[in-house]
C-alpha cells in the first residue's frame, strides 16, 4: 500500500479522541428480536446516559454488511470507543479488525467473534450456564424415571453464533453424565427464529410424542414450545399428570412467570447487567488509558435459576427484574 | 417586473437542467452542500472515504440492473445471486472450515473440510474461484432469461422465484452457516487499498491508521472499470441499441429484425454477472462466504438507486452514467440518515419515500420530453 503525505490540516484531525470523561460511544447492535437485546440495549444506553457519555446508537436490523458500514460511519464520527452486538461471529471479527485498526477501541457484547484474541469481549460462559441448568432438569426427569431410558430434545441455536454452540455442548455436557439413562437428544433446529422453530418443533414432536426433557437454547422460544405442546396436552405445571421436565437459558422476564407457574423448571441465566457493567468499564478504561487495541475476555460465569433456588435468587434474573417492573403487562 | 421572455428562458434552463444527464449529480452536490453545516462530518475525508467505499459494490450489482430495467425489465434474484455466489466462492476458497459449525452441512465433507475448499492453495485457485462465482452468476442469469425470452414468463415473477428458491437453496447449502477463513488475496478485492493518502503534516513517526484513507481501492477498481464497461456496451454498440429498442417497444424491435430473445437472455445473463462480481466485492470486505448476503432490503437499495438515477421503471431509458450518479446519491443520502442518528427504521422510511419520489420525477421527464418534443 502505498501512503500520499499531503500538506495541510483538516477536519478529521479533529476527530481524534476525546477525554473518556465525556466520551462518543457507538453503540452498534444487530437488531432488538428478544427481551434479552431489548433489556441489554436499555442497560448500555441509560448507564452511558446517565455518566454523561454521548451515545450514538445504530441498528443493523440483522444485515452485516450495514453494520459494517454503520461501524465505518462511526469511525469517521469520530468516536471514542464502539460497543457491539454483533450479527454474528463471523462479522464479529471483521468489524472487530475494522475499528482496531482505526484505532478505535472496541467492546463485543455477549455475542463473541469466532476469534476471541481481539477485542474486549465479554461473554457469558455458556456451555457452563447450560449445563448448570440442564444437570437440574436432568435430576428432576430422573426423579420419576421407569427402566426405559428418558428422551430428551433440544432446540439448538444458529450455530453460526458461538452461543448456540456454547449452550449445545452444556446441555451434551449435562445429559451424557448418566450414561444410557438417557437416549439420543433430539435435536431440533430454530436458527434463533420462532417461525423455523415451531416447524421443526411440531415436526419432532409429532414423529417422537414421548418427550421428557426438553431444553430451549434460548427462553425466547418458550411460547413457540407452549403452542406446539398445548394441543397435545404436554403443557402441563409440574405435579400435574403429562408434564414435561422443562428448561431455557438466558433468564428472561417469560421464563421467570414460566418458572413461578411451573409450567418450566429451569433457566440458565446470562447475568445482564454485570455484562454491560463489565463492556462499559472496560471500553472507558480503554479510552481514559488511550489504548487502542485492548484484547480482553470478561466471562460471565452465570448461574441456573431453578424452580428448588427461585426464592432466594430471584432478584439475581433480569427477566425476574423486568416481571416485577411490570414487563410483561406493557 | 421579469419579462415574459426572461421567465420563458429561465423556465426552459430549468427544464434542460431536470432533463440533464447529470440532474441527479446536481442534486447530490446541492444536497451535500445543504447539510454540510449542519452534519460537518459529512465533509471529513474519512467520510468521503466511506461513502466511496460503500459505493462501489452497489454500483456493480446496479449496473446490471440498469440493463434489465432499460428492457422495462426487472431482476429480483440479485440479491440470490449474491448469496449463492458468495457461498460458492468461500466453499471453493476457504482456506480453512470449523466442523462445529458446519458438520450439518451439505457443503461440509464434500466440498469443504477442516482444510478448507478444493481451490485453497492451488495456483491460479484464486482465479478460478472468482470464475465460478461469476458462472454460478451467468447460469442463473441464462435460466431467468430463457425462461422470459422463450417461454414468455413475465419477468417479476421468473426472478421472484429465483429470490425465493436460489435464496434458499445458499441457505440449505450451509445450513445458514457463513464460511470462513477466506484468502487474504480475496480479501484484499474487497477492501485492499492501491493509493492510500494522509492529509496534514508528518508530527509522529507513526501515523495513526484512522487518519490514513483509502483513496484507490480495488473495489473502485474493479467497480468503475465494469461500470466503463457497460457503459460502451450499452451506448457504443449495436447489442446497446438493440437494449433500447427492445425497451422502448418490444413488437416493433421484432419487426425491426432485432433477435429479442438472445438479447433479453444476454441482458439478464450481465444482471446476474454483475450481481456475483458485486457478491465478490461484499464476501471479501466481509471475510466470508455468507448466504445470507443480499437479503432484506439490499434490492431496495439497488432498484432504488437505478432509478434514482433516472432510468426509466417503463423501459427504452436508461444510462450507465445515470446509474453512477444514482448510486452515488443513495449512498449519501443512507450517509447523512446515519450522521443524523435516524433509526434503522426511519431510515428505509426516507430511502422508500425517495425512491418513490425519483419514480415520479421519471414520469414527470417523460412527460416533458414528450411535450418538447410535440
Amino acid at each position: 500500500m502505498k501512503i500520499l503525505i499531503a500538506a495541510g490540516t483538516l477536519a478529521a484531525v479533529a476527530a481524534i479522541a476525546t477525554p473518556a470523561s465525556a466520551a462518543n460511544i457507538c453503540f452498534a447492535f444487530q437488531d432488538l428480536e428478544t427481551e434479552f437485546w431489548v433489556a441489554g440495549h436499555q442497560a448500555i444506553t441509560a448507564t452511558l446516559e446517565e455518566k454523561g457519555h454521548t451515545v450514538i446508537e445504530r441498528n443493523a436490523n440483522e444485515d452485516a454488511n450495514r453494520q459494517l458500514e454503520q461501524v465505518r460511519d462511526c469511525i469517521a464520527q469520530g468516536v471514542d470507543g464502539i460497543i457491539i452486538i454483533p450479527q454474528d461471529g463471523e462479522s464479529a471479527v471483521t468489524i472487530v479488525k475494522e475499528a482496531q485498526e482505526n484505532d478505535v477501541p472496541i467492546a463485543v457484547f455477549n455475542r463473541p467473534p469466532s476469534d476471541l484474541s481481539r477485542g474486549i469481549v465479554v461473554v457469558a460462559d455458556n456451555a457452563s450456564i447450560a449445563s448448570q441448568a440442564v444437570d437440574f432438569l436432568a435430576e428432576k426427569a430422573l426423579e420419576n424415571a421407569g427402566d426405559a431410558p428418558l428422551q430428551p430434545l433440544i432446540l439448538v441455536g444458529d450455530l453460526g453464533d458461538p452461543n448456540a454452540v456454547g449452550r449445545k455442548e452444556g446441555f451434551y455436557t449435562a445429559i451424557e453424565k448418566h450414561g444410557d439413562k438417557f437416549a439420543a437428544p433430539i435435536e431440533v433446529a430454530t436458527e434463533w427464529d420462532a417461525a423455523t422453530a415451531l416447524a421443526n418443533l411440531e415436526a419432532a414432536v409429532t414423529a417422537n410424542p414421548d418427550i421428557d426433557l426438553v431444553f430451549t437454547s434460548s427462553d425466547f422460544l418458550f411460547p413457540t414450545i407452549r403452542s406446539v405442546f398445548e394441543p397435545r396436552g404436554m403443557w402441563k405445571k409440574a405435579g400435574e399428570d403429562g408434564h414435561v421436565v422443562m428448561g431455557g437459558l438466558d433468564g428472561d422476564a417469560t421464563a421467570c412467570q414460566l418458572i413461578k407457574d411451573t409450567y418450566v423448571d429451569a433457566t440458565g441465566v446470562q447475568d445482564l447487567y454485570f455484562e454491560a457493567d463489565q463492556a462499559l468499564n472496560a471500553i472507558l478504561k480503554a479510552i481514559e488509558d488511550g489504548e487502542y487495541a485492548p484484547n480482553e475476555v470478561i466471562a460471565d460465569p452465570g448461574f441456573a435459576l431453578t424452580s428448588a433456588n427461585i426464592g432466594e435468587r430471584e432478584k439475581d434474573m433480569w427477566g425476574c427484574v423486568l416481571l416485577a417492573d411490570g414487563f410483561l403487562d406493557k | 417586473m421579469a419579462r415574459p421572455g426572461s421567465v420563458t428562458r429561465l423556465g426552459r434552463r430549468l427544464g434542460d437542467l431536470f432533463l440533464s444527464d447529470y440532474f441527479v449529480l446536481y442534486l447530490t452536490l446541492a444536497y451535500v452542500l445543504v447539510l454540510v453545516p449542519f452534519l460537518p462530518t459529512l465533509s471529513n475525508p474519512a467520510n468521503v472515504s466511506n461513502i466511496l467505499s460503500n459505493m462501489w459494490p452497489l454500483l456493480v450489482v446496479a449496473v446490471g440492473q440498469t440493463f434489465v430495467l432499460t428492457i422495462a425489465g426487472i431482476d429480483l434474484s440479485q440479491g440470490a445471486v449474491i448469496g449463492l455466489a458468495s457461498v460458492v466462492g468461500g466453499a471453493l476458497l476457504a482456506v480453512g472450515g470449523s466442523g462445529a459449525v458446519l458438520e450439518n452441512a451439505p457443503l461440509w465433507g464434500t466440498i469443504l473440510t477442516e482444510e478448507g475448499g478444493p481451490l485453497a492453495g492451488v495456483p491460479l485457485g484464486l482465479a478460478l474461484g472468482i470464475g465460478a462465482m461469476l458462472l454460478t452468476g451467468a447460469l442463473i442469469g441464462a435460466a431467468n432469461g430463457i425462461s422470459i425470452a422463450y417461454l414468455n414468463m413475465p419477468p417479476f415473477m421468473v426472478t421472484l422465484v429465483g429470490l425465493i428458491g436460489i435464496g434458499a437453496f445458499a441457505i440449505w447449502l450451509t445450513q445458514s452457516e457463513n464460511i470462513r477463513p477466506l484468502p487474504e488475496s480475496f480479501i484484499e478485492l474487497g477492501k485492499g487499498d492501491i493509493v492510500s493518502v494522509y492529509l496534514g503534516a508528518q508530527d509522529e513517526p507513526r501515523i495513526p491508521r484512522r487518519q490514513i484513507f483509502s483513496f484507490i481501492t480495488y473495489p473502485a477498481v474493479i467497480a468503475i472499470a465494469i461500470a466503463i464497461a457497460a457503459h460502451i456496451l450499452l451506448s457504443r454498440t449495436v447489442f446497446g441499441r438493440y437494449v433500447y429498442a427492445i425497451g422502448a417497444n418490444r413488437r416493433a424491435a421484432e419487426i425491426s429484425g432485432v433477435p429479442v430473445k438472445r438479447i433479453v437472455v444476454a441482458v439478464f445473463v450481465i444482471s446476474a454477472v454483475c450481481a456475483a462480481a458485486g457478491s465478490i466485492l461484499y464476501s471479501a470486505r466481509l471475510e466470508a462466504g455468507r448466504p445470507t448476503l443480499g437479503d432484506g432490503a439490499f434490492l431496495l437499495d439497488v432498484i432504488g438507486a437505478v432509478v434514482i438515477g433516472g432510468t426509466s421503471l417503463f423501459g427504452g431509458k436508461g444510462k450507465v452514467l445515470w446509474t453512477v450518479f444514482g448510486v452515488l446519491f443513495f449512498v449519501v443520502l443512507s450517509n447523512t440518515l446515519n450522521l443524523m442518528n435516524l433509526s434503522s427504521f426511519h431510515i428505509d422510511m426516507v430511502k422508500g419515500a425517495v425512491i418513490l419520489a425519483a419514480a415520479l420525477l421519471d414520469v414527470l421527464r417523460t412527460r416533458l420530453m414528450r411535450e418538447r418534443a410535440a
